[in-house]
């Protein structure tokens, strides 16, 4: 009954210690500069040719870097998924460089969902129990006629809500600083989507064509979910810890481990379990090749949902029962 | 005693009562079966040194530690068990009045509102005026004084319009113009409105001039609890202040009666001096007489009350608060 307000404090709290305002400044500055720089850089790269020429060009390129010999296996195994993946956009006649406000918006899903997102979800969620502690006022909290379990859910509530609304924030710049940079149309035009290797191939039986809007709802529900699970497991991590440097420390080591091991220890299988090898849940999804054998859209999901639920049932538990001493 | 009869006799009904409260932190017992009751319309005071157990004690009244063994009943309701309904009843500041310091006082009394029950935003003018916050309470917590931060704490706690009220330390911190209003607040919510109120402190003399009844708790254990003047009434019973001239003179007189000693300036004089004598009550009179035959002019008699230092001197067996 009182629930709603309970979730109206803690959005209250969001806003007046200016959480919404970084997220905002930091999503329209970073969007912005990679909107303009990719833009710089096409021109130069792409030049006025066309793009059939210039992407068997590539494939021309790709298959040099293969005959060499000296690619390390792990960049072979992507080498010929790419030629496979460039190959088919030829066949169906789509061109697999194309750019428009939309297309950028897809693009940031990707791009944005192991680092940038999960680094805004805990911009939200690391100091969200943690702050109480160190201001003291976990003591008024904790003494009003709601009990514990119920303080935490609308905290949990509202740092869900934060990255909900941060994600279609993200989404919403990108089109706009896309739609400045290559136009506001195209939402219709067909994409390749679902590559997947079989075995040292592509898979061509998984490849689908849909239409660009509902990849991109599919991209960004998959980058949203990442940044959800992300969201409860730094909860966690401020339940445990009572420290929002700790708190955040941990989680960001854990980001950026996530993104250096697959380079580092790219054979090491067992990190497919991680949660943060499977934050690239788009990338699983429109089909880059996976770092790690094994990882697909709905592996991660499922991965990722066990750490969520692992981590809460955690937090909870932990919240509820533990004294307060600070 | 007559004083415990009045006291208990006015008191209401038991709101909070703490049953045997043990609280361990490994294998040192911070608090040891503590137990006491808190009525409606009085003042309890828990005294007791820095390091005695008093905010653990509270953690646990008010649900932030869980007790290894005893329990906490508010208005008959166990606290571990119904503690949604039973914290209703509670209003509350531990330690410091810690309340969101980048928030206004209005928002933090909103922020606060919503967590009860339908109405206490209602009451935020009415408080704001009961503890004088009403023109900075659009202000930044974090511009608040010390003082003003206490007393937005306790327009925080009596939003629910709680029966007791639980301070851990009112005083601490406040220069004694602060200590002042507080005492009022305190003697105006448990006497015209008839609220519990339970206030922890360090200071004797506090407790002594704002409590009904007292707990005197340290390391852990409950020494000695009662109506104020019961306590002091133990220690206070024989002792007499008089002024007098020649003090020395007075000194000699009233020596067969007692214990005397020379309280001021003057001692050994033919002046006027404060002498401070520990004389069984039944004996004064005589010992007036005998200081009137001899020629000493008395200016003044007055019955000393101990304070509660002595008191505490005397059940801790000599150790200092």
């Amino acid at each position: 009954m009182r629930f709603p307000g309970l979730v109206e404090n803690e959005m209250l709290k969001f806003a007046r210690q200016r959480r919404f305002r970084v997220v905002v400044l930091i999503l329209i500055g970073l969007i912005g500069l990679i909107a303009f720089a990719q833009s710089r850089g096409r021109e130069r790269f792409l030049g006025d040719k066309d793009w059939h020429v210039a992407t068997q060009e590539r494939m021309a390129r790709i298959q040099n870097g293969l005959r060499d010999g000296r690619m390390p296996p792990t960049m072979q195994r992507w080498a010929r998924f790419e030629l496979d993946r460039l190959q088919y956009h030829l066949e169906r006649d789509v061109n697999p460089d194309a750019i428009s406000g939309p297309l950028f918006v897809r693009g940031f899903a990707n791009a944005s969902s192991y680092l940038l997102l999960p680094l805004l979800a805990i911009v939200f969620a690391s100091d969200v129990v943690s702050a109480e502690f160190a201001q003291g006022t976990i003591k008024l909290l904790l003494t009003r006629p709601v009990g514990r379990a119920r303080v935490l859910a609308s905290k949990l509530v509202a740092v869900l809500l934060a990255i909900t609304l941060t994600v279609l924030f993200g989404g919403i710049v990108a089109y706009v600083f896309g739609g400045i940079a290559y136009g506001y149309g195209g939402w219709a035009a067909p994409v390749l989507t679902g590559f997947r290797s079989a075995g040292e191939r592509l898979d061509p039986a998984a490849v689908r064509s849909i239409a660009l809007w509902k990849d991109t709802v599919l991209a960004y529900g998959l980058a949203w979910f990442a940044a959800l699970c992300v969201g409860t497991l730094a909860l966690l991590t401020s339940v445990l810890l009572r420290s929002t440097a700790a708190a955040m420390g941990t989680m960001l080591a854990a980001l950026i481990a996530g993104t250096i091991l697959p380079r580092l220890a790219p054979t090491w299988e067992t990190q497919k379990f991680l949660f943060v090898t499977n934050l690239p849940l788009p990338d699983y999804y429109s089909g880059s090749p996976a770092p790690i054998q094994g990882l697909t859209v709905g592996f991660g999901a499922a991965t990722l949902a066990v750490w969520a639920v692992a981590a809460l049932a955690t937090a909870f538990l932990v919240f509820v029962k533990r004294d307060v001493l600070a | 005693m007559s004083t415990a009869a009045v006291l208990s006799g006015s008191a209401g009904d038991i709101v909070l009562s703490a049953e045997h409260l043990t609280k361990r932190f490994g294998r040192r017992e911070a608090v040891a079966d503590v137990s006491f009751d808190v009525r409606a319309g009085e003042v309890f005071g828990f005294l007791g040194p820095n390091g005695a157990g008093k905010t653990t004690t509270i953690r646990m009244l008010v649900g932030l530690a869980r007790p290894d063994r005893g329990r906490v009943r508010i208005r008959g309701l166990d606290l571990a068990r119904d503690f949604e309904e039973a914290m209703g009843h509670v209003g509350c500041i531990v330690e410091a009045p810690d309340l969101y310091k980048y928030l206004t006082g209005r928002e933090n009394l909103l922020h606060f509102s919503r967590m009860l029950a339908a109405g206490a935003a209602e009451r935020i003018p009415e408080l704001a005026r009961l503890v004088v916050l009403s023109e900075r309470l659009d202000d930044k917590v974090s511009t608040y004084s010390l003082g003003m931060r206490q007393r937005l704490g306790i327009a925080q706690a009596l939003l629910g319009n709680p029966d007791i009220l639980i301070l851990d330390e009112p005083a601490n911190g406040l220069d004694p113009a602060g200590i002042r209003e507080i005492r009022q607040l305190v003697r105006h919510l448990a006497s015209d409105r008839g609220i519990a109120v339970f206030v922890s402190s360090h200071l004797l003399s506090e407790v002594e001039q704002t409590c009904d009844r007292v707990a005197i708790i340290h390391r852990g254990r409950t020494l000695a609890s009662g109506p104020v003047r019961e306590l002091v009434d133990r220690v206070a019973s024989d002792r007499l202040r008089l002024t007098a001239r020649p003090a020395r003179r007075a000194v000699e007189v009233l020596k067969p009666f007692g214990a005397v000693e020379i309280a001021g300036e003057g001692a050994g004089t033919d002046e006027e001096a404060a002498i401070d004598a520990r004389i069984p009550k039944a004996k004064v009179p005589d010992a007036l007489r005998a200081l009137t035959a001899a020629g000493v002019d008395v200016f003044a008699v007055e019955r000393s009350l101990a304070s509660l230092e002595e008191v505490f001197l005397e059940v801790t067996g000599g150790e200092t608060v």
